[in-house]
């Protein structure tokens, strides 16, 4: 059994998952991609969105009857916290901490 | 006058050059697992800095008391310094040095015993009761080992060769697991640190040994300062 993430890994799995579907993501999709509950991601979300590492930018629809559209968007300081997260990884492993 | 062992007079003065570099690179990697530690609360990333700012603070007492030893103007800054304490003459002459030099093998088994223990890759080693135990022992040890040194100080050399081998083995079967290059790199590094012990334990038969211990020393400090770098990229 894989071990629990701790709350840094979490985290920079819902950055990662922003970063590789190119700075830009859907919540659902972002809920399947992070391996989180709606409740948890929310959670998380929130608290990015407090430390500005992501933001929520609504589309508005093409079609008059559609409803707009909510996209996840990673920030330049979230990009940033991925390099140094990534940095902190490659350190642990080689230091074998 | 009290010294642990004689060393090549041309040598003079590129040891202690040695040791600030070693010094440099001890405390960035201190600095950067200390900045690890207060990101994520991790006690292995404190205890990994703390084990660095030992083995600087190690080289900065060497580097001190040997550059008393070498050069003029410091001794007579340090006498002038301990002149009140002096008036036993040359016992607290002796207590001097061979102070620094308790303090300077106290420190530098220190930081080897405790990233041996890290790099041992056990779940929650330090919170367990017959761990903080053993820890408890082997600093008796430590300060045993560094008394018994100042008499004779080849024990230090034996002691440190055994315990940075161990360490070396430890990341060996770490890049075993995980196949990291750069793990592999940490290895080599105390695998030169441990080669450097063995020059220094020769260094009772043949001075000149002191100098390959040196730069044996150096390199380990280089490599991993180097893969420092390679994890920063």
């Amino acid at each position: 059994m894989a071990a629990r993430r701790s709350r840094l890994e979490l985290v920079y799995d819902i950055l990662l998952a922003i970063q590789n579907k190119g700075g830009t993501i859907k919540p659902t999709h972002l809920m399947y991609k992070s391996n989180l509950s709606h409740k948890l991601l929310n959670n998380y979300m929130e608290e990015l969105i407090g430390k500005e590492l992501i933001f929520i930018h609504e589309e508005e629809p093409k079609k008059r009857k559609k409803r707009s559209t909510k996209k996840v968007v990673i920030t330049e300081k979230g990009l940033n916290f991925l390099e140094e997260f990534r940095r902190m990884r490659e350190f642990t492993d080689a230091f074998g901490l | 006058m009290y010294r642990l062992f004689w060393t090549p007079e041309w040598f003079n003065g590129w040891d202690i050059t040695f040791g600030v570099v070693g010094i440099l690179i001890a405390l960035l990697i201190a600095a950067y697992s200390y900045k690890i530690h207060s990101v994520t609360g991790k006690n292995n990333f404190g205890y990994f800095s703390f084990a660095f700012v030992l083995v600087a603070l190690s080289l900065a007492i060497k580097g001190f008391t040997t550059s008393v030893l070498y050069f003029h103007p410091i001794r007579e800054a340090t006498y002038q310094l301990l002149q009140p304490a002096l008036t036993g003459g040359s016992l607290i002459n002796d207590l001097f040095y061979r102070g620094a030099f308790f303090l300077h093998m106290t420190s530098m088994l220190g930081a080897w015993l405790l990233i041996f223990f890290i790099s041992q890759k056990v779940r929650s080693r330090l919170k367990r009761y017959y761990e903080v135990a053993q820890i408890g022992l082997f600093i008796y040890f430590i300060f045993l080992i560094s008394w018994v040194s100042n008499f004779k100080g080849m024990v230090f050399y034996l002691t440190s060769l055994v315990i940075t081998s161990l360490i070396a083995l430890n990341y060996y079967k770490n890049y075993l697991n995980n196949k990291n290059k750069n793990t592999y790199k940490v290895m080599g590094a105390f695998l030169f640190i441990a080669l450097s012990n063995i020059f220094y334990i020769f260094v009772y038969f043949y001075e000149g040994m002191y100098v390959f211990g040196e730069v044996f020393m150096l390199i380990g400090f280089l490599m991993l300062l180097h893969t420092y770098r390679r994890t920063m990229k």
